[in-house]
C-alpha cells in the first residue's frame, strides 16, 4: 500500500458511504422523493447504468473462460481469475442497485416462484442470478486456497470446466436477452438505436468492451501495484538501460515493456476483432432506411450516436491494430478505456438519450441516484482491492502490504493521533465516515436536495385556498394570478360569491371554470341529454315500462326533426338562467370559451372600478396577466400602482 | 370479448367519466381536479382515464387500451398483469415487485406509477373488471351524459362504428381506431379528425409481443446449443493437442506437453 492506492481508497470509501446514505434515503422516502424518476421516464440511472451497462461490461468474466478453457488458449489464463472477479462484482453491483431500484424490494424473489416465461426480463432475472451463482462458484477456489481449505479447493477445481461451460451458456442467453428488453418499446425507443438486432447488437458489444475493460482493470491494476508488469522499466532505468547499452549498439532493450504487455496485446486484439463485427452490424443496421434517415437528420442523436461508434469501435480498432500503436501500453490504455466507456455510453444511449424524444420529457439523474449508483461501483471496487492485496488474483501475487507503523502516540500528542489516524486502514476509513456522512446527508436530504412533481402538486393544492389563486386557461403553462381573496372582501366578503360563480352544478362550491368552459375560444356543448330525458320523465310524472321513451316531445315538437334546432330553448324550463343569457340568443346548451366567460366575469367590474376610482390601469391586460407589458398607461398612473 | 366504443365527435369532454372512475376508485376528487393541472397528458395515480383534447373542439377518452395481446402482459415478470377472457387487462398487486418494466413496454405511456409513496404500486385503469362480473357497465360508460361511450360485446361494436361510418355521410374518418393496431384493441374510436395525438401508431401495426414472444421460445434451443457447441470446440481442441504431444513425444522421446492442471484433464478422463 503506497499513498497513491491510499488516495484512491479514500476516494472510493467517499463514494460508497455518500451511496449508503442516498441508499438508506430510497428505502426510507421511496423512489419518488429521491429520484428524477417519472411516469414519462421510469427507468433511469440504477437500471441503465448499473444494471444493463453494469452487466454488460463485466463480460470477460465468461469470455475468458472461453478463451482458456474451452479454446484451451493457454497463455491467458493469468487473466482469467481477474475476469471471475471482475464479473463476480460486477453482476453484485447490478443485484444491489437493482435492489434499490425496484418499487418493492423485499419481493425480490418474486419471480424465482412466480413465472412469466414470454418475459425478456424474466429471462434475465433467472439468467442473472444463476450466473452470479455460478461466477460465486467460479470465485470460491481463491477464496478457499487462502482458507487453507484445500480440499473444498480441490473439488471446484474438478468441477471447473463444467462450470465454465454453464456460465458460457448462461451469458451467451442474457447478454442479448438485455437488448431484447428493448425490443418492446418500437414505438418509443430512438430509430438509431431500435433494431430488431439489437440482442446481437448487445452481446458482440458486451464480448468486446467486456474483454477491453479487463484489459483496463489490469493496466490500472499495474498503475497502482505492479508498475513494471505492464509499463515494463521506469524512466530512470530506462536512461540507465541506454546508457549502459549504448556501447554496445543495444537500443532495443530500452523500448521493452513489461511481461504481461503481449498478453494483453493479444486479449485486445480478440476483443477488438469483435468489436469490428459489432461495428460491421451497426453499418448493416445504419443501412436500413429509418435509422439512415434518422443519422443523417442532424439532430442531437445523431451525433450523440456517430460518438458512441467512434468510442467504442472505431478508436479502440485503430489503436490496436495500428502496427505503430500496438504494443504500447499507453495506446493500450486509451483504446481499453475508449472502449469500455463507449460500452457505458451505448447502454445509456439505449436505454435513457433513445427515449428523451418520445418522453416529452428530459431526465437527468438526482444526486441520490448519481451517488448510489456510483457508491455501489466504489463498494465493488473497494472488495476488488481487498481481494488484490490479500489474494493471489493476479499472479505473481503482489508484494506484502508493508507493515503497520507500530503504536507510537503518546495521549498528549495530538498530531500523534492525526499520524495514527491517517496512515492505518480502519481508523482512516472512519475518519471519512465522519466526514462524509453528514455532508451526504446534508446534500441529498430528500426535502431540500429537489422539487419533485409531488411537492407542486401539494403547493398547487395550498393554491385553491390560499388567497391568490394561479390560473393557467389554456395550460400552456402561462399562469395568471388573482387575488381572489382581495377580490371576494371588496365584492362583500362570504356572501359575495354568486356575484362571480353562477353555481352551475347544484351545492358544488369547488367545481373549476374549466370544467364547462373547456376550450379557451370555442364554445363546449355542455347540455346532458341522458339527464334531460330522465329528468322530463320524472318531472312530468310520464306512466309506461320506459317514462323517458315518451319524453321527446316535451321539448322537441311532435312531427319535427329531433335535433338542437328544434328544441325548446333553454330558459323555457330554466327560467332563472334568464339572466345569464340575457340577450336571450345565448343557448344554454353551450358554455362559452373561457377566454370569455373569465373575461366576461371581471372586465365589467374592472372598467366601472376604473372609472370610480379613477385608475385607469384597472381597465390593462397587464393588470392581471402579469406577463404582458401595459400599454397606453400614463407613467404617473404605473407609479402610482406601485 | 367486450369492448368500449368512443365516439370523438360526441365527446364533450366534460369529465364526467372521470369523476365517475374517482368516485368508483374512492379517490378524492379534489386530488383528480389538481391533477388535471399538473400532469401533462391528464393521467396520473388519481386520473386512471383522462379526456385530452386530440384536436380543436374534440375530445376523447384516453386511458388503458385493453390490447388484445397486450405488450405489459408479455412484459411483466412476475405475470402480475393478464388479459382476462371478457377483456379487461388487469393488474395484481400482490405479484409486483416494481420494476416498471410495463410502464416502459406500454405503446400508449398509460401506467402510472406512486411515485409519492414508499411503498408504491403501478396504477392503470381495469374497464372495472369488478363491476363486469356484476354485469354492469364500466363508471365511465354509465356516466357519460352525452352518449360518447359505448359498452358491448366487441364484434358488435365493430360492426356499429363500421355502419355508423358507412351510413354518417362523412361524418366520421373511414377508420376504426383499434380495430387493427397493435392486433387489436378492447377501446375502440371512431372520429372525425386524425386520433395521432393520442398516440395511435399506423393501422397495421403488428402486435408487441409479436416481436418479442418468437425469440424468447427459442432461448432453451439457444443456450443448449451454445453449451453443446462448446463441448464440441473443446473436444476437437483436446483432441488436437493430444495428438500434436503424443507425435511431438513420438518424434523428441519425451514426456506429452502437460494439459492443464485442473478441470479440463478431469473432465477429458471422465468422457
Amino acid at each position: 500500500m503506497n499513498g497513491r492506492t491510499r488516495a484512491l481508497k479514500d476516494v472510493l470509501w467517499v463514494l460508497a458511504l455518500a451511496g449508503l446514505v442516498a441508499g438508506t434515503f430510497r428505502l426510507w422516502f421511496g423512489l419518488g422523493a429521491t429520484t428524477n424518476l417519472s411516469d414519462a421516464v421510469p427507468w433511469g440511472l440504477w437500471k441503465i447504468l448499473n444494471m444493463v451497462a453494469g452487466v454488460a461490461i463485466s463480460t470477460s468474466g465468461f469470455t475468458m473462460g472461453f478463451l482458456v478453457y474451452v479454446l484451451g488458449l493457454e497463455r491467458y489464463r493469468p487473466l482469467v481469475k481477474p475476469a471471475i472477479l471482475v464479473a463476480f462484482l460486477g453482476y453484485g453491483c447490478s443485484c444491489l442497485a437493482l435492489l434499490f431500484d425496484i418499487g418493492l424490494p423485499w419481493r425480490f424473489w418474486h419471480p424465482f416462484l412466480m413465472w412469466n416465461e414470454h418475459s425478456f426480463l424474466f429471462e434475465v432475472f433467472w439468467c442473472v442470478a444463476l450466473y452470479f451463482t455460478v461466477t460465486a462458484i467460479e470465485l470460491a477456489p481463491t477464496i478457499f486456497e487462502k482458507l487453507n481449505a484445500e480440499k473444498a479447493a480441490r473439488i471446484l477445481h474438478r468441477i471447473a470446466f463444467w462450470v465454465v461451460v454453464v456460465g458460457i451458456s448462461l451469458s451467451s442467453l442474457h447478454h442479448s436477452s438485455l437488448g431484447s428488453l428493448f425490443l418492446v418499446t418500437p414505438h418509443r425507443l430512438h430509430p438509431l438505436w431500435y433494431s430488431p438486432l439489437l440482442p446481437l447488437l448487445f452481446i458482440l458489444s458486451a464480448m468486446g468492451g467486456g474483454l477491453m475493460f479487463l484489459v483496463l482493470v489490469r493496466i490500472l491494476h499495474a498503475h497502482w501495484y505492479d508498475r513494471k508488469a505492464v509499463f515494463g522499466p521506469t524512466q530512470v532505468e530506462r536512461e540507465l538501460i541506454l546508457i549502459r547499452s549504448a556501447t554496445r549498439g543495444d537500443h532495443a532493450r530500452a523500448r521493452e515493456v513489461g511481461r504481461d504487455m503481449p498478453m494483453l496485446t493479444g486479449v485486445a486484439t480478440i476483443a477488438t476483432g469483435i468489436l469490428a463485427v459489432y461495428l460491421a452490424l451497426e453499418i448493416y443496421h445504419l443501412s436500413h432506411a429509418e435509422p439512415w434517415r434518422a443519422l443523417v437528420a442532424g439532430t442531437w442523436e445523431s451525433w450523440l450516436f456517430g460518438a458512441e461508434l467512434l468510442v467504442t469501435a472505431v478508436l479502440p480498432i485503430l489503436l490496436v491494430w495500428l502496427p505503430a500503436a500496438r504494443s504500447s501500453p499507453a495506446a493500450s490504455t486509451v483504446a481499453a478505456l475508449s472502449a469500455s466507456a463507449g460500452l457505458l455510453l451505448n447502454r445509456v444511449d439505449v436505454g435513457i438519450f433513445g427515449y428523451i424524444r418520445s418522453a416529452g420529457e428530459v431526465y437527468f439523474p438526482s444526486l441520490a441516484e448519481w451517488a448510489l449508483s456510483l457508491g455501489v461501483v466504489a463498494a465493488a471496487a473497494l472488495v476488488f482491492l481487498a481481494f488484490v492485496e490479500h489474494t493471489p488474483i493476479f499472479a505473481p501475487p503482489p508484494k506484502t502490504r508493508t507493515e503497520r507503523p507500530a503504536f507510537k502516540v503518546s495521549f498528549d500528542s495530538l498530531s500523534g493521533v492525526w499520524h495514527r489516524a491517517l496512515s492505518s486502514g480502519p481508523e482512516r476509513a472512519t475518519l471519512i465516515a465522519v466526514l462524509v456522512v453528514p455532508l451526504a446527508w446534508a446534500c441529498m436530504y430528500p426535502p431540500y436536495s429537489r422539487t419533485h412533481p409531488a411537492e407542486v402538486r401539494e403547493a398547487s393544492r395550498m393554491d385553491v385556498t390560499a388567497d391568490r389563486l394561479r390560473l393557467d386557461g389554456n395550460r400552456e403553462g402561462v399562469l395568471t394570478e388573482f387575488p381572489h381573496a382581495a377580490c371576494q372582501e371588496r365584492l362583500g366578503g362570504e356572501s359575495s360569491c354568486e356575484s362571480c360563480h353562477h353555481m352551475s352544478l347544484p351545492g358544488d362550491t369547488t367545481t373549476p371554470c374549466t370544467r364547462c368552459h373547456r376550450h379557451m375560444t370555442a364554445q363546449t356543448l355542455i347540455f346532458d341529454h341522458a339527464y334531460h330525458i330522465q329528468a322530463v320523465a320524472d318531472s312530468l310524472g310520464l306512466e309506461g315500462l320506459h317514462a323517458s321513451n315518451h319524453s321527446c316531445v316535451s321539448c322537441h315538437a311532435a312531427g319535427s326533426a329531433k335535433t338542437a334546432a328544434t328544441a325548446t330553448p333553454c330558459v323555457e324550463c330554466h327560467g332563472e338562467w334568464r339572466e345569464v343569457c340575457d340577450d336571450g340568443s345565448k343557448d344554454l346548451a353551450r358554455a362559452t370559451s373561457y377566454l370569455e366567460a373569465l373575461h366576461g366575469t371581471c372586465l365589467a367590474c374592472h372598467e366601472e372600478e376604473a372609472e370610480k376610482q379613477h385608475r385607469p390601469e384597472l381597465r390593462e391586460c397587464s393588470t392581471c396577466h402579469t406577463s404582458l407589458t401595459p400599454r397606453g398607461i400614463p407613467v404617473s398612473a404605473l407609479a402610482r400602482r406601485q | 370479448m367486450r369492448a368500449i366504443l368512443v365516439d370523438v365527435t360526441r365527446c364533450t369532454g366534460c369529465e364526467r367519466c372521470v369523476d365517475a372512475c374517482a368516485e368508483t376508485k374512492g379517490i378524492d376528487p379534489l386530488k383528480v381536479q389538481l391533477d388535471r393541472l399538473i400532469s401533462g397528458d391528464g393521467l396520473s395515480k388519481n386520473r386512471l382515464l383522462s379526456v385530452p383534447q386530440v384536436a380543436t373542439g374534440r375530445f376523447a377518452r384516453m386511458s388503458c387500451m385493453h390490447c388484445l395481446e397486450p405488450s405489459c402482459v408479455s412484459a411483466c415478470l412476475v405475470g402480475g398483469i393478464t388479459k382476462t377472457p371478457d377483456g379487461p387487462v388487469v393488474y395484481d398487486p400482490e405479484k409486483c415487485i416494481g420494476c416498471r418494466y410495463c410502464m416502459l413496454a406500454c405503446p400508449f405511456h398509460i401506467p402510472r406509477y406512486e411515485w409519492g409513496e414508499t411503498i408504491p404500486f403501478m396504477v392503470k385503469c381495469d374497464m372495472c373488471a369488478d363491476r363486469q362480473t356484476h354485469g354492469l357497465a364500466p363508471a365511465c360508460v354509465e356516466a357519460c351524459p352525452h352518449e360518447a361511450l359505448q359498452f358491448g360485446d366487441r364484434d358488435a361494436l365493430l360492426r356499429e362504428a363500421h355502419e355508423l361510418i358507412a351510413h354518417g355521410h362523412g361524418a366520421y374518418l373511414p377508420r376504426v381506431w383499434g380495430e387493427h393496431e397493435l392486433g387489436g384493441t378492447s377501446v375502440l374510436y371512431i372520429s372525425d379528425v386524425d386520433l395521432g395525438a393520442m398516440g395511435w401508431p399506423g393501422p397495421r401495426t403488428a402486435p408487441i409481443p409479436s416481436l418479442t414472444e418468437p425469440l424468447i421460445a427459442k432461448t432453451p434451443f439457444i443456450g443448449l446449443s451454445v453449451a453443446a457447441g462448446l463441448l464440441g470446440i473443446h473436444w476437437v481442441i483436446r483432441r488436437r493437442m493430444r495428438l500434436a504431444g503424443e507425435a511431438s513425444a513420438g518424434a523428441d522421446g519425451q514426456e506429452p506437453i502437460g494439459v492443464g492442471d485442473d478441470g479440463m484433464s478431469n473432465a477429458e478422463e471422465n468422457r
